[in-house]
C-alpha cells in the first residue's frame, strides 16, 4: 500500500523549499486526529476506505479507548502536486514533490504541554474548528501559543457533515455560521499579531480557510471550486475565489453577480450557490440512493467511480463519492503547501525567538538561512518511548546543518551555561529515524528543516536539549519552551513492596522523560512526588508509570495534594529583631506585601536579578510606585534566586553591612523556600532590612552567626505582618446547553467556585461559562459535573492565579489554620507552628 | 547510701578490675545525668581499693565530653595520662583505639514479671521466633527475666525465645582491633558471596559474622547468633528499654523485621515504630540531596572510635572519585551556627559512633549524613535498597573504590527532577598533575568571568570553596573607597552586647 519509499522521502528532505512542518491544533474533540488520518491516507499508508476510523496518530491503546489524543505524534507525508495546481504558486520551489512533516497534538488542556512541544518544531499550524461549536477555550490557548512561537496558522472549519446530515442547515444560515467562526478566530489572531510574521488572519477568499469533514474524508477550499468554475465563467481563478465568499451574489436567472442580494428567489450568495448547494445536492442524492440521478451529476463534475464502488448504498456511497470528488488531502495539503511557510522561509523570522545567543553569530546565521552545510543546530522537543522497554527516541527538529547516524553531538541540557561544563555531554547518535505514525524508518542522515528521531541519546536528555556538532563549543542553546500550563497537582507515590523501590525510581525517571510537563521529585520527608497539570494528566501519568515503566509493580498513590504559598496581608506591625546565637549581632526587619502585579511581573521574568538595575528601577518606579533609589537597593530575589519575594536594604550608614549581605541572602533563600506557617514557598513578600548591629570582630559576625539569624528574623517579620495562605485557582471554562446551567452552578457553588462570565455563543444554543475554581476543590470536579448535567458539560481547567485565603492561619481552628496543620502533619513537621517568640528576641 | 552506690555503680567489680590489671591512673567518665554521684562513686571506689590514698591508684573524674557521653573520651583521658577509662552510664560500645576501658552500665529497675508476661503474649501472637534485645542498663535483670519466662513457658507451650548477650564489659584496644580484623575478613567473604550471586555489590549487614554454621551478630554491645539458614526477618525482635539511640540503631539496621518495644516506664509493649520509619524515609531524601552536592564537608565527630581515621580517608577518596571536593572539619559537637560558618558545603558527612550518627535538624543549612549514606550517595550504581547501617566500622574496606565506567547513563536527580551531570573527574586530575596548575587556574579565572554569582552562592553551582568565595559580593577591604568622604570621628557604643549603654537608657525611658 505504501505509495512512497524511504528513499523518495529522504531525497525530498534536501529540498528545503519543498518541506512543510506543521502541527494540527484545536480544542478537544474538534476532530484533529480524524482529519489527520485522511491526510495520511493520501500519503498512502492507510487505505482510503477506512480513513476516518483508524486514528493513525493515536498510537496508544488508551488513546484509542478514550477517543482522545494524549501524546503528540509526528508523521511524515509525501505529496506530489500537479503542474496544474502549482501554477499559481509564487514562492520558491524545487519540483512538484512535497514533504509534509505533520504533528498531531492533543486537544485536552491537561496535555497542552504536548502542543507546546509540537509547535516548537513546526512552522505552520492547521487550526481545526468545529463548525457548530466554534472557537473554544483551547482553540484560543493554542492559537496564542502558536503565534507566540511565530507559527503561521491556516484554518479549517471541520465537521461539515454535521451541517448536511444532522442539522440540515440551509445555505445562508450555514454561511453565517462559518463566517462567524472564521471571524472569531481572526479576532484572536489579530490580538497576538506580530510585525515580523505579518498578517496572520485567515480569509476563505485567499484560500487560507478550508471546509472539511474529517470523518468522511472530504474537504474543499474555495480554490477547489474556483478552479471548477473559472473556465465556465471565463474569469481567472483568483477572481472567482473572491466571488465565492463575502457579499457576492449570483442570480442564475439573470446570470449577473451583484454585491447585494437582489431579493429575487433565485439570487443567492456565491458561496451558497456554487459550493454549499452542489455538495448538499450530491449528499442528499447519495443518501436517498437516487443512483439514476447521481451518475449523470458525477459525470458532469468529472468524478469517475470504480465499478465495485457503484454498488455501495447510503452513507457508504456518500462517503465514497465525496472522497472521490473532494478528497480532503488535496484541499488541505494544497492549502498547506500554498500558505504555510517552508523551513527556509520560516526560520528567517523565527531565529530571534529560537536562538539564545547573539543573533549575528555563525549559528544564528545558519538557522536563519536554514543552511544544510552550516553547523548542526537541533532542538529536541520531546522524548518518545520506544518499543523496547525503557528506551526513548529523542524527537526534534534540525534547524541547521545535518544530523547523521554515528555522529558525535554536543548535548546542551536546559541548565547549560555557555562556557561551563554543567549539563553538557558529548555522545554519538546511534541511529537517525524518521517518524511515520506507528512505524519508524531508519535513514542515513537528516538535513535541516526536518523533524527527526534519534536513538542513543535518551540517557542524557530528560525532556529537551539543544544538539550541535562536537566541535562547536561556542554555540548557545536554543531557547527553552514556555508552557502555558504548570504542574500544580501533586500526588505522592510509594511502592507496595518496599523492595520495589529501585523499580519505582527507574519508573519515575522514565516517566519524567516521557512527558514534557510532568515533574518527578522527592519531598523532604522522603516521599516521591509526581506533579502534573490536572487530574486527567496525573491519571495518565500514573497509569504509564505502573504499567509501562515499572513492569506492573504495584504502587500506592496518595490523594492529590496541592501546594500552597505563604504571603502577608499588611506591613509588619512593628520592626522585629533577632539576635545571633552569640548575641553580639542583631538584625531588624519588616515584611510587607508586594504591590499588586509585582509578583506576576517577577514570575514572567519582566523583573529579575539579571536586569540592568536602571531598567529595573524604571519599571518599579513607573509601574509600581517605588522610590527610584530604593529600587536600586534590592539585595536579592528568592527562593531559587529568581522567586517572587525580595530583600530590600533600608538601613542607613551601617558599618560592615556589605560583609553580611551574602549571609543574609543565604538565610533569605532558605527561609523563602520554607515559610514559617507550613514550610510552603513564600510569595509576594518584600522584606526590608531596617537596621543591623554587628560585632566589631569579623569572626563574630560570620555566616554561622548571621545566616540562622537572618532566617529567624525573616520568619518573625512574616508572622508579624498578618501571614496568609495563597491557594492556586483554576480558570474553568465550560460549554453547555441552557438546561445544564443549573447543574453547573450547583456544582460550582458546592466547590467554592464562582462564575464571572456567562455568555451565549452567537448562533448556537450553547452557553460559555467562565469561572474560578480552587485547585484543591477540582478533584472529581469533571465527573461531578458530568453527573449533574447528564454528561452535557465538559470543563477545561487551567491554572490561572494564586488567591489569598481570607481566614487567618494564626487563629486557632480557622479554615486556614486547619489547612496549615494538615500540611504540617503531611510533611511530618512539628504539629504546632513555631511561635513568634522563638524567632523574635528582646533587647 | 554507700551500699546503694556500691551496688548501682558496681564499685567492687570495678575495683577488682583496676587491681587486677594494676592500673595506677584511672579516669572515671560520667555522663551529665550521673554527674551528681561522681564524687560519691570516686570516694567509694577509693575506699574499696584500700585506704585513704586508694592503694596508690589515682582516680580522675571526667565530665562534659567533647562529642558524646556514650563513647569513651580517649582524648580527655590522655590529658591526664590515664591508663584506663571507667565509663559509666549508657554506652554505644564502639571499640576504642588506644585505651582499655571498663563499662558500668548502671542498673535500671525492671519489672520482670510484667515484662515476661508481655513477652509471652507476643510469642503467642506471632508465629516467628523471638529474639530479646535490651538496653544495656537492663542487662542486670536478664537472668531474672529468663527465669520468669522459663517458669511461664512451663505452663504455656509457645515458640522459642532467644536472648542476646552483653558483649563484654571490658574493652581493650587490641581485642577491638582483632575483632575488627576478623570482621573485615568476614565481610569481604560475604561480599564475595553476594557478588557471585547477583553480580551487584550489595551491603551485607556486616555486624553479622559467619562462623561455621551460625551467623554471629553484634550490635551496640549486644551479641547473638542464629543458624546460617535463618534471616533476621524470621525473628520478632523484642526490645526492652527506652526509645533511645540504641533502639533507633536496632530498628534502622533491622528495618524489615517485626519489632516490639517493651516500654520500661509505662510497663507495656508498643509496636509503633512509624516515627523511626519516617526517619528512614527522611534519610533516603538526604541521600538523594547529597547526590547533588559538589562540595562536601567531612565532620569529625569522634576522636576515639577505632578506625575513625581510616574512614575519614576512605570518605575523602570516595568523594574525590565522585569528582567532588571535600573539606575535613573538626568542630566538636556540631550545631547550626557552627555548620553555617561553612555555607559553601552543601552536605556534611558526620563520622561518629553509631549511636550519635543520626544528626538531623530543621536548623541545619545543609544536611548531615552518615558515612554509609555517603557511600550510597557518592558511588554510582549503588542504590537505596532499604538496607541500612549506622556503624561505620562495617564500611571500612581495604580496596580503593572503583571508578565507574564512563558509558553509564547521566545521573537523574530527584531534587531537580532531571538529569544532572557531576563534574567530570578527569579534568580535576589533570590539573593536579601539571606543574602549571596554578597558572592555569588563574588563567581561567581571568577568562571566564562568573556571570551568575547568585547561582554559585545559593544554588550549589560552586565546584570548590574558592569558587564560592570568589562569587561573594563582599571581597574584603579593597583599598579604593568609593563612598562619600568619611565622617568625622564619633564616639562609639559602650557597654555590653546584650544591650549597650545608650540602648539601655532608651528602653528605660
Amino acid at each position: 500500500m505504501v505509495k512512497f519509499t524511504v528513499e523518495e522521502l529522504r531525497r525530498i528532505m534536501d529540498k528545503k523549499n519543498n518541506i512543510r512542518n506543521m502541527s494540527v491544533i484545536a480544542h478537544v474533540d474538534h476532530g484533529k486526529s480524524t482529519l489527520t488520518d485522511s491526510l495520511v491516507a493520501a500519503a498512502g499508508i492507510i487505505a482510503q476506505e477506512v480513513a476516518g476510523d483508524v486514528r493513525m496518530t493515536d498510537t496508544r491503546a488508551d488513546e484509542a479507548e478514550r477517543g482522545i489524543t494524549i501524546k503528540s505524534t509526528g508523521i511524515s507525508l509525501f505529496y506530489e502536486m500537479s503542474d496544474e495546481s502549482l501554477k499559481l504558486y509564487k514562492g520558491e520551489r524545487d519540483g512538484n514533490e512535497y514533504l509534509i512533516n505533520l504533528i498531531d497534538s492533543p486537544g485536552h488542556v491537561d496535555f497542552s504541554s504536548e502542543v507546546t512541544a509540537a509547535l516548537r518544531i513546526t512552522d505552520g499550524a492547521l487550526v481545526v474548528v468545529d463548525c457548530i461549536e466554534g472557537v473554544c477555550v483551547q482553540t484560543e490557548t493554542v492559537l496564542r501559543q502558536a503565534l507566540g512561537e511565530r507559527i503561521r496558522p491556516v484554518l479549517t472549519v471541520n465537521k461539515m457533515d454535521r451541517c448536511f446530515l444532522e442539522l440540515q442547515v440551509e445555505g445562508e444560515e450555514a454561511y453565517q455560521t462559518f463566517s462567524r467562526v472564521i471571524e472569531n478566530a481572526n479576532v484572536i489572531m489579530a490580538t497576538y499579531e506580530d510585525t515580523l510574521l505579518g498578517d496572520v488572519q485567515v480569509y476563505p477568499e485567499k484560500g487560507t480557510v478550508a471546509f472539511s469533514a474529517g470523518l468522511h474524508g472530504w474537504a474543499f477550499t474555495l480554490s477547489s471550486f474556483a478552479k471548477m468554475y473559472a473556465s465556465k465563467f471565463g474569469v481567472d481563478e483568483s477572481k472567482m475565489m473572491e466571488r465565492l465568499w463575502g457579499e457576492n451574489f449570483f442570480d442564475p436567472a439573470t446570470k449577473k453577480w451583484t454585491n447585494k442580494s437582489t431579493g429575487s428567489a433565485t439570487c443567492k450568495r456565491g458561496f451558497v450557490q456554487f459550493c454549499y448547494e452542489p455538495i448538499k445536492q450530491i449528499i442528499n442524492t447519495c443518501m436517498n440512493d437516487q443512483k439514476d440521478k447521481l451518475w449523470p451529476m458525477l459525470q458532469k463534475l468529472g468524478v469517475v467511480m470504480k465499478a465495485d464502488e457503484k454498488d455501495l448504498m447510503g452513507k457508504a456511497l456518500m462517503k465514497r463519492v465525496m472522497q472521490t470528488w473532494l478528497p480532503a488531502s488535496n484541499a488541505l495539503l494544497e492549502m498547506m503547501i500554498y500558505h504555510l511557510p517552508s523551513p527556509s522561509k520560516a526560520q528567517k523570522y523565527r531565529v530571534e525567538n529560537l536562538y539564545e545567543g547573539p543573533l549575528d553569530d555563525v549559528y544564528a546565521t545558519a538557522i536563519r538561512n536554514c543552511d544544510p552545510e552550516g553547523p548542526l543546530m537541533l532542538y529536541v522537543s520531546k522524548m518518545i518511548p520506544a518499543s523496547d522497554k525503557g528506551r526513548f527516541f529523542a524527537f526534534g527538529r534540525v534547524f541547521s546543518g545535518r544530523v547523521a547516524t554515528g555522529m558525535k553531538v554536543r548535548i546542551m541540557g536546559p541548565n547549560y551555561v555557555p562556557g561551563q561544563k554543567k549539563d553538557l555531554y558529548v555522545k554519538s547518535v546511534q541511529r537517525t529515524v524518521i517518524w511515520m505514525g506507528k512505524k519508524q524508518e531508519s535513514v542515513e542522515d537528516v538535513p535541516c528543516g526536518n523533524t527527526v528521531a534519534m536513538v542513543g541519546l535518551d540517557q542524557f536528555i530528560t525532556k529537551n536539549a539543544t544538539l550541535t556538532n562536537e566541535k562547536e563549543v561556542d554555540a548557545c542553546p536554543i531557547r527553552a519552551m514556555k508552557f502555558s500550563v504548570s504542574p500544580v497537582v501533586r500526588v505522592a507515590v510509594q511502592c507496595k513492596v518496599a523492595s520495589d523501590l529501585p523499580k519505582l525510581v527507574e519508573g519515575l525517571k522514565r516517566l519524567a522523560k516521557s512527558d514534557p510537563m510532568v515533574l518527578c521529585t522527592i519531598e523532604e520527608s522522603g516521599e516521591h512526588i509526581i506533579a502534573g497539570a490536572g487530574e486527567l494528566h496525573l491519571e495518565i501519568c500514573l497509569k504509564d508509570l505502573q504499567e509501562d515503566f515499572m513492569g506492573g509493580a504495584e504502587i500506592i498513590v496518595s490523594p492529590p495534594v496541592v501546594s500552597f504559598r505563604e504571603t502577608v496581608l499588611e506591613k509588619s506591625c512593628r520592626t522585629v529583631m533577632s539576635k545571633s546565637p552569640n548575641k553580639h549581632n542583631r538584625l531588624y526587619m519588616e515584611a510587607r506585601p508586594m504591590e499588586e502585579g509585582l509578583a506576576e511581573a517577577i514570575d514572567e521574568g519582566r523583573i529579575g536579578p539579571r536586569d540592568d538595575p536602571k531598567v529595573r528601577s524604571k519599571i518599579l518606579s513607573e509601574e509600581f510606585g517605588w522610590d527610584k533609589d530604593l529600587a536600586k537597593k534590592i539585595w536579592c530575589f528568592g527562593p531559587e534566586t529568581t522567586g517572587p519575594n525580595m530583600v530590600v536594604d533600608m538601613c542607613k550608614g551601617v558599618q560592615y553591612l556589605n560583609e553580611i549581605k551574602d549571609s543574609v541572602v543565604a538565610g533569605f533563600q532558605w527561609a523563602s523556600k520554607e515559610g514559617a506557617l507550613a514550610e510552603e514557598n513564600m510569595r509576594g513578600i518584600c522584606f526590608e532590612v531596617c537596621d543591623v548591629v554587628l560585632h566589631a570582630d569579623a569572626i563574630h559576625r560570620g555566616g554561622g552567626q548571621v545566616i540562622p539569624t537572618a532566617r529567624r528574623v525573616i520568619y518573625a517579620s512574616q508572622l508579624t505582618a498578618k501571614p496568609r495562605l495563597l491557594e492556586p485557582v483554576y480558570l474553568v471554562e465550560i460549554q453547555a446547553p441552557e438546561n445544564a446551567l443549573g447543574g453547573i452552578y450547583g456544582v460550582l457553588n458546592q466547590k467554592r467556585g464562582h462564575v464571572f462570565e456567562e455568555m451565549q455563543r452567537p448562533g448556537t444554543p450553547l452557553y460559555n461559562i467562565k469561572a474560578y475554581l480552587p485547585v484543591i476543590e477540582s478533584f472529581g470536579f469533571s465527573s461531578q459535573l458530568r453527573a449533574a448535567t447528564s454528561g452535557q458539560a465538559f470543563p477545561q481547567c487551567v491554572f490561572d492565579h494564586w488567591d489569598m485565603m481570607t481566614s487567618d492561619p494564626l487563629e486557632v481552628s480557622s479554615q486556614a489554620n486547619q489547612l496549615v496543620l494538615d500540611i504540617r502533619k503531611r510533611k511530618g513537621l512539628k504539629e504546632q507552628m513555631t511561635p513568634l517568640s522563638d524567632f523574635e528576641d528582646k533587647l | 547510701m554507700d551500699d546503694d552506690i556500691d551496688a548501682r555503680y558496681e564499685v567492687p567489680r570495678t575495683a577488682e578490675f583496676i587491681r587486677g590489671r594494676a592500673y595506677t591512673r584511672v579516669a572515671l567518665q560520667f555522663p551529665d545525668e550521673m554527674l551528681r554521684d561522681a564524687a560519691a562513686v570516686a570516694r567509694a571506689l577509693r575506699r574499696e581499693l584500700g585506704g585513704g590514698d586508694g592503694g596508690g591508684v589515682k582516680l580522675f573524674v571526667m565530665a562534659d565530653t567533647a562529642y558524646n557521653s556514650c563513647c569513651v573520651d580517649e582524648v580527655g583521658a590522655s590529658h591526664i595520662d590515664a591508663q584506663c577509662v571507667v565509663h559509666y552510664g549508657h554506652a554505644c560500645m564502639s571499640p576504642t583505639s588506644n585505651l582499655p576501658s571498663f563499662f558500668v552500665f548502671g542498673r535500671t529497675p525492671l519489672d520482670t514479671n510484667v515484662c515476661g508476661c508481655s513477652l509471652l503474649e507476643c510469642s503467642r501472637e506471632s508465629d516467628k521466633r523471638i529474639l530479646v534485645l535490651y538496653g544495656l542498663e537492663y542487662a542486670h535483670a536478664l537472668d531474672d527475666l529468663k527465669a520468669v519466662v522459663a517458669e511461664l513457658y512451663k505452663s504455656h507451650s509457645c515458640g522459642e525465645v532467644q536472648y542476646a548477650d552483653v558483649l563484654c564489659s571490658v574493652m581493650s584496644p587490641s581485642s577491638a582491633a582483632e575483632r575488627e580484623q576478623g570482621q573485615s575478613n568476614g565481610s569481604t567473604h560475604s561480599n564475595d558471596l553476594s557478588i557471585q550471586s547477583d553480580g551487584v555489590a550489595t551491603f551485607v549487614n556486616n555486624c553479622c559474622n559467619v562462623e561455621g554454621s551460625t551467623r554471629k551478630y553484634s550490635l551496640g554491645g549486644l551479641t547473638w547468633s542464629t543458624s546460617i539458614d535463618d534471616n533476621m526477618e524470621d525473628y520478632l525482635l523484642y526490645w526492652i528499654g527506652q526509645d533511645n539511640s540504641a533502639f533507633v540503631n536496632i530498628v534502622l539496621t533491622f528495618n524489615k523485621c517485626d519489632i516490639v518495644r517493651y516500654d520500661t516506664v509505662a510497663n507495656q509493649p508498643s509496636r509503633d515504630v512509624s516515627h523511626l520509619m519516617k526517619i528512614l524515609r527522611r534519610r533516603y531524601y538526604l541521600v538523594e540531596k547529597a547526590k547533588d552536592a559538589n562540595i562536601i564537608g567531612i565532620l569529625v565527630g569522634t576522636l576515639g572510635v577505632a578506625g575513625y581515621l581510616h574512614i575519614i580517608e576512605q570518605m575523602k577518596d570516595l568523594i574525590k572519585a565522585a569528582g567532588k571536593k571535600s573539606y575535613t572539619l573538626v568542630m566538636g559537637r556540631p550545631n547550626s551556627a557552627k555548620l553555617a560558618n561553612f555555607p559553601e558545603c552543601e552536605v556534611f558527612v558526620y563520622v561518629s559512633c553509631a549511636q550519635t550518627a543520626l544528626l538531623d535538624s530543621k536548623d541545619f543549612l545543609a544536611p548531615v549524613i552518615t558515612p554509609f549514606e555517603a557511600v550510597l550517595a557518592f558511588s554510582r550504581g549503588r542504590e537505596w535498597t532499604g538496607e541500612y547501617l549506622l556503624d561505620f566500622k562495617d564500611l571500612i574496606t581495604t580496596d580503593k573504590p572503583e571508578i565507574s565506567s564512563t558509558t553509564e547513563e547521566a545521573r537523574f536527580s530527584f531534587i531537580k527532577g532531571g538529569y544532572v551531570e557531576d563534574n567530570c573527574l578527569e579534568e580535576n586530575e589533570k590539573q593536579s598533575e601539571t606543574s602549571l596548575a596554578l597558572a592555569e587556574v588563574t588563567e581561567k579565572a581571568l577568562s571566564i568571568k562568573n556571570q551568575n554569582n547568585d547561582a554559585v552562592l545559593y544554588q550549589g553551582r560552586a565546584k570548590s570553596a574558592i569558587d564560592y568565595l570568589k562569587a561573594r559580593s563582599y571581597r574584603g577591604l579593597t583599598g579604593e573607597y568609593e563612598g562619600p568622604a568619611p565622617d568625622s570621628v564619633l564616639t562609639g557604643r559602650t557597654g555590653r552586647a546584650a544591650g549597650y549603654n545608650s540602648e539601655k537608657t532608651e528602653t528605660t525611658q
